[in-house]
């Protein structure tokens, strides 16, 4: 219903209230109603006579709200879990007033919450952050050392001339694989991704994916499930009786979607948090169980002594869901294979066609099936043991892995685990018992468990309890890994551009046809493409942290891991060094061939990155060129060449991926515009005719790509833009033709103008949304997994089951082929104070971390949280300045001491900017950045890398410190 | 003497149900971004959350008097713009963009702060692993004898008749600030450019196009409940009146407070033995009992039961209606969607 209102004026109101004073007289509860409909009718009889503003002091209020258009946006950032939610921004005079929520979600079914009216608080604030002095409104180009802080202000063309020059010059004369793209999280999968996809196709630049790097690769996930990409719907949580907050704290990270889960716990749940502090999630739980930090592992084994202890497992799901009753061989501690027994068995490389053996109810040796789940008439004992005669003629001892899996856990009773992991031994029972009794329990996502060493172990020993009790593909239950729902728009329009005549597509879809044909299933198919393109050395895109460990001096600051992680045997280096002459993993540049020139799109990576002060000694002399694309200057603009000026996301045409937690694909329409910023799509744009530009200008007609192929620079351009469909300022039609291109959406472009939303009807084909492996059906809330549970479609794993033993060699040399525990190396040095850290409530990474609003409902300044005792001890005081340190450096900040933090555990939330800390000496300074070495496994199946999945991570969450006060 | 005996007929107000609350602060940012953003304006927070147990906005204000005794005005202190935490400016510009440089720090501009409006935030009191907070998000509670208003010398407080809210008029006010001392909850602020007080309006422009309070409607934690608070037909009135879980915070201080609050539960205390303790709660009951008063004793327990009966047998109505599966049920009819307003341009 639309109305006409006026700005009336208190008298007026209140003649209008003496007419509808009658209505006053009506059952409470609906007088206002009537008094807003006899209003309406009011103004519809031509009552609503324009007054002029501040007839008296209620007019001040009401002219505060006014507005003069609604445009329907959101905040283009990567908010992960919380992504995302569609706002009205209220424009007045050409500038973005407030925003507020639509708040026209529709229930998925009348019987769970819908979900109005998601946002957050720096969301809720974005148009004062857009607008502050930070806010950068013109290109800049350094003109004293970099990082003097001394810019001149330059034109657009000058900018974008001069980068070009540099590029172009390093394309000819380097080789185009040292122009890298720096990709973070303010990345869009929209007309951004368009911009960047086609910049690093047409020039073959490098860029660089970032997830393992950060710390969100879930190995753990990869490990036992083949993939990391799958997530429930947030109205999900209403079906559980269960909840585990394990690792996460949703309370901070999950703000739109938090209420499914106290909801749910009206509706009946119980919420378990697991936890070393008493977080603001741990509040909210009817369990809190603390926990040593890092020894999850150890808690959830003694989970598992008690579930098969006291035979609360599940055995027919471990049967035809998991590896459990599969062979493996005292001799070599490998899963007994087809090669071993047959001859002529297809062998490859990556054992993609290796096949298992069980031993069935007859007690023989039996295949199973790899092309389903479905075990048939077969009924495999996953407790018996056997010999296997080899086809040598040689006889071994075969156990299933369930046995092996016994043992490993014996090592586990309740007392033993609280040993190592703090949470009384007792409770550790009760936690195994609800689990094995309930009807569907769950796991909140977390982004926290693969920021430890030793995090993929703990993840495994997550996921096993889970399995072991069959609480998957359920309504309501299940571990979850890593969310992702993506719209596959941007890579078909970049497609449709590069790819004209369909030929390269149609070798695609004759390659995923043979794959087809040869069992693999499309999520196989999927993750597959990528890995090929890997392999081959001719990928663009690159692993993040291969990247830094090469280029930007990182392994350095692993040289001490031997004395920090007492199961390193020999220098992570050599490992990492075998992990590159194997073909595990894969980096380009290659060693030795120095990076030139850096793009930051959105990314932040001197802030980002563990150990950064070594990029700062180590890459940044090789770089000629820096670029740092933001709206506002960061730590990695301040220590750029040039910054150029972005549009903030209201003033943008885009759309952006988001999650399965909130299944609407979310976008925005160009509400303002701000001096000279501009989109990173119509940046993109005039690069590439710049480029194209300075090579005719250079007389450069080729250069050669990192496959060894002459491409030509005449016409780059006019692919960038769609052979003339998308104008540097075309970001609008690229949008809709984005989804347009994306298969799995219901809807258009206007249909985003109008709602600011539209629903995923599934998760499409792409690699980034397939893992979740389940169809989404209108009016059911999404439960993941559902088709290897319940259509029994193999998992995407060597063994084609959720997968608890890996027989990798670099897993059998670290001892890591079961879940395990293994204590957090005290990285950094033997000091008593363990550093962790969690996503912030106030801050989404970097963006919001300098806001003015932000800073002032906390204490101004980064913050390190400190047990009470612990910083009595220390003789330090809540609020006082401390200092930092272990065998790495040093950095200064604010104690906040609380009882609310466990004793030896300190805490320090993410993404305070180094420029936030005394002489800009940011926090992760003393954070190594160490290696986990079976983390640079590869070769085997699933354990290849491939988008977002399987090369190694980051670690902070073990780094070891003391503090002192600030005399 | 009781300065205002006449009540409106018909009172808004809001329920606010911490269980739900996350101490998120939308609703401060939504207010913020609404009301308070001008000059004279920057340290005003009309929504405040704070985490108890602890000093909470301004600093200390429980110990600060006010309202009434026994019928009778209390004496109150007038907090300072310190107390309440000033709003710090930063020195961004000169960094970023003054040749300052990646060596130097963001800082706050002058006197460096011990206090601000969330200082103590997630603090809370005990001793691990048994000690406990939750968050108590705070506006005007728009009583129904209001402290400020009988204080004020110039009448210029006005609680409107037909909805019993409290606004300060501002061509009478003359900045005595009376009420900010007699004012037991401390939600009154001076506005330092032009010399009045300021506080919370319960969004009166927005409720009275059907619109519901900033606050409300932007909060994603579903936390507050909207509408009169003898509605029985919306969920704020059977809170409150039928089944009782909804308390006003410190009832002690006299005023008869229109904001009611659902009461917090806390996780299990864990025995010696490693087993859950249920002997004692989390939150101690005096501490809550010298928030909420003794009713809330009786609340937690009706509270516990109902959730015990939903997980037993799916069923409750209270349940139901915390959960609150329809947002717009929240409202108590206050459910337009602003959107559709259209304003009519000013002639003049």
């Amino acid at each position: 219903m639309t109305m006409k209102e006026t700005g009336v004026s208190r008298r007026k109101f209140l003649q209008f209230s003496g007419m509808g004073s009658a209505a006053l007289q009506l059952p409470v509860g609906l007088n206002i109603l009537t008094l807003s409909e006899s209003l309406a009718a009011a103004s519809d009889n031509g009552f609503a006579v324009s007054t002029a503003a501040y007839g008296d002091w209620r007019d001040i209020y009401l002219e505060r709200w006014r507005w003069d258009k609604v445009v329907k946006s959101s905040h283009f950032v990567n908010c992960w879990y919380q992504a995302h939610c569609a706002w009205n921004v209220y424009v007045k005079d050409g500038l973005v007033w407030r925003e507020e929520q639509v708040g026209t979600y529709e229930a998925t079914n009348p019987d769970v919450p819908d979900a109005n009216p998601r946002g957050c608080q720096k969301g809720a604030c974005y148009s004062e952050k857009m607008y502050d002095p930070s806010r950068l409104k013109y290109p800049l180009k350094r003109v004293g050392e970099r990082g003097s802080g001394r810019w001149q202000r330059i034109s657009w063309d000058q900018a974008l001339a001069e980068i070009a020059e540099s590029y172009v010059d390093i394309m000819v004369n380097e080789g185009t694989d040292r122009n890298i793209l720096e990709l973070g999280p303010l990345f869009t999968m929209g007309t951004m991704a368009v911009g960047t996809g086609q910049l690093s196709a047409l020039t073959d630049a490098t860029t660089l994916d970032m997830n393992t790097e950060i710390g969100d690769g879930h190995r753990g996930a990869l490990e036992t499930f083949g993939k990391i990409v799958f997530e429930r719907s947030a109205d999900d949580y209403f079906h559980s009786d269960l909840i585990f907050i394990w690792g996460g704290n949703p309370v901070y990270t999950q703000i739109p979607n938090i209420h499914f889960m106290l909801e749910a716990k009206y509706n009946g749940a119980t919420i378990v948090v697991i936890a070393p502090d008493y977080s603001a999630s741990a509040i909210k739980g009817d369990i809190f169980a603390r926990i040593n930090p890092g020894s999850d592992a150890a808690l959830a084994l003694g989970m598992a002594h008690v579930i098969i202890n006291e035979s609360l497992y599940d055995e027919a799901f471990l049967i035809e869901q998991t590896d459990m009753p599969l062979l493996v061989r005292e001799d070599n501690a490998q899963f007994l294979r087809s090669k071993d027994l047959e001859d002529g068995a297809i062998e490859v490389k990556s054992g993609a066609f290796d096949e298992f053996y069980v031993i069935d109810q007859h007690g023989e040796l039996a295949k199973v099936p790899k092309t389903s789940l479905a075990l048939g008439e077969l009924k495999p004992d996953m407790k018996a043991s056997r010999q296997a005669q080899l086809k040598n003629g040689e006889s071994v001892q075969v156990h299933t892995v369930f046995t092996l899996l016994q043992d490993k856990v014996s090592q586990y009773a309740p007392d033993k685990a609280s040993a190592i992991c703090g949470t009384p031994a007792n409770q550790i029972i009760d936690l195994a018992r609800l689990m094995a009794s309930a009807k569907s329990a769950c796991m909140t996502t977390t982004s926290n468990i693969g920021k430890y060493y030793h995090g993929n172990l703990m993840e495994r020993a997550q996921a096993l309890v889970f399995a072991l009790c069959g609480q998957y593909g359920k309504k309501g239950s299940g571990f979850v890994a890593f969310p992702f729902l993506n719209l596959e728009g941007a890579s078909n329009v970049v497609m449709s551009s590069m790819d004209p005549t369909g030929q390269l597509r149609k070798q695609m879809a004759e390659g995923a046809k043979q794959l087809a044909a040869a069992g693999y299933t499309k999520e196989m198919i999927a993750y597959e493409m990528t890995r090929i393109q890997d392999e081959s050395g001719t990928a663009t895109q690159v692993h993040g942290s291969m990247f830094w460990y090469t280029h930007g001096g990182l392994l350095e600051t692993n040289e001490k891991m031997h004395e920090w992680d007492p199961h390193l045997n020999r220098p992570v280096k050599e490992v990492f060094e075998q992990s590159l002459k194997e073909g595990w993993q894969h980096v380009a540049p290659k060693p030795g061939d120095d990076p030139r020139l850096m793009i930051s799109i959105g990314s932040n990576p001197l802030r980002r990155i563990r150990s950064y002060p070594q990029l700062l000694k180590h890459l940044w002399p090789k770089l000629r060129t820096i670029v740092d694309l933001d709206s506002r200057l960061t730590s990695t603009g301040m220590m750029s060449d040039y910054v150029l000026p972005v549009s903030a996301w209201y003033e943008r045409d885009e759309v952006k991926w988001v999650t399965p937690l909130m299944p609407y694909m979310h976008g925005g329409e160009k509400a303002t515009t701000y001096y000279e910023s501009k989109s990173d799509w119509e940046i993109m744009s005039r690069l590439v005719e710049a480029i194209e530009k300075e090579a005719k200008s250079k007389g450069y007609a080729t250069f050669k790509d990192r496959a060894g192929r002459e491409r030509p620079f005449e016409g780059i351009y006019a692919v960038m833009s769609g052979f003339g469909k998308y104008a540097h300022d075309g970001d609008a039609q690229l949008a809709a033709d984005i989804i347009a291109h994306s298969d799995n959406l219901d809807g258009d472009w206007e249909d985003i103008k109008k709602k600011g939303f539209i629903p995923f009807n599934g998760t499409g084909d792409g690699a980034l949304s397939i893992g979740t492996q389940t169809e989404f059906k209108k009016g059911e809330t999404i439960t993941p997994l559902t088709n290897h549970v319940i259509k029994k479609v193999p998992y995407p794993t060597l063994t084609r089951r959720m997968q608890f033993y890996i027989d990798q060699e670099l897993y059998l040399e670290f001892g890591e082929q079961l879940p395990t525990h293994k204590d957090s190396p005290k990285i950094g040095g033997d000091y008593p104070l363990q550093i962790t850290g969690g996503h912030a409530r106030w801050s989404i990474h970097s963006a919001w971390r300098d806001s003015r609003l932000m800073l002032r409902q906390q204490r101004g300044e980064p913050l390190i949280h400190m047990n009470i005792d612990d910083a009595k001890k220390r003789g330090i005081k809540d609020g006082d300045q401390v200092r930092v340190f272990n065998d790495m450096d040093d950095f200064q900040i604010m104690a906040k001491v609380s009882p609310a933090v466990k004793p030896d555990q300190t805490i320090i939330y993410h993404a305070w900017e180094n420029f936030q800390f005394k002489d800009g000496r940011g926090f992760q300074n003393l954070m190594p950045a160490p290696l986990n070495p079976v983390e640079l496994a590869g070769g085997q199946f699933h354990l290849r890398p491939t988008n977002i999945m399987a090369s190694p991570g980051h670690f902070d969450r073990d780094t070891r410190v003391e503090v002192e006060p600030v005399s | 003497m009781r300065p205002s005996d006449k009540q409106a007929e018909n009172q808004l107000g809001m329920v606010m149900d911490l269980n739900k609350c996350i101490g998120c602060h939308t609703c401060t940012m939504a207010c913020k971004r609404l009301w308070t953003r001008g000059e004279g304006m920057e340290h005003m927070w009309w929504n405040t959350v704070n985490t108890k147990p602890g000093k909470g906005t301004p600093r200390d204000w429980e110990k600060m008097g006010g309202g009434f005794k026994d019928g009778v005005a209390q004496p109150g202190h007038l907090p300072t713009k310190e107390e309440f935490g000033e709003a710090w400016e930063f020195n961004s510009k000169e960094l970023f963009f003054e040749g300052k440089g990646a060596k130097g720090k963001l800082e706050i501009k002058g006197e460096q702060p011990d206090w601000g409006p969330n200082w103590d935030e997630d603090q809370g009191a005990g001793e691990y692993p048994d000690n406990y907070y939750f968050y108590l998000p705070r506006i005007c509670n728009h009583c129904s004898d209001p402290a400020c208003l009988a204080a004020c010398p110039r009448k210029a407080i006005e609680k409107n008749s037909d909805n019993g809210i409290v606004t300060i008029n501002a061509d009478r006010c003359r900045g005595y600030r009376f009420c900010m001392s007699a004012c037991p909850y401390k939600k009154i602020y001076l506005n330092h450019q032009t010399g009045i007080t300021e506080k919370c309006i319960f969004c009166f422009p927005r409720v009275e196009k059907g619109v519901a309070p900033a606050c409300a409607r932007q909060c994603p934690g579903r936390v507050r409940f909207v509408g009169y608070t003898n509605d029985m037909d919306a969920p704020i009135g059977k809170l409150i009146h039928e089944w009782k879980v909804a308390l006003p915070l410190h009832p002690e201080y006299g005023t008869s407070p229109n904001v009611f609050y659902v009461p917090p539960l806390a996780p299990a205390l864990l025995g010696k033995d490693g087993k859950p303790d249920e002997s004692k709660p989390r939150i101690p009951n005096d501490y809550l009992v010298s928030l909420f008063g003794p009713d809330v004793l009786d609340a937690l327990e009706t509270l516990k039961g109902e959730m015990a009966k939903r997980k037993d047998t799916g069923e409750s109505e209270l349940m139901d209606l915390l959960i609150a599966y329809n947002w717009k049920d929240m409202f108590g009819g206050f459910d337009r969607d602003p959107e559709t307003i259209e304003w009519v341009k000013d002639s003049a």
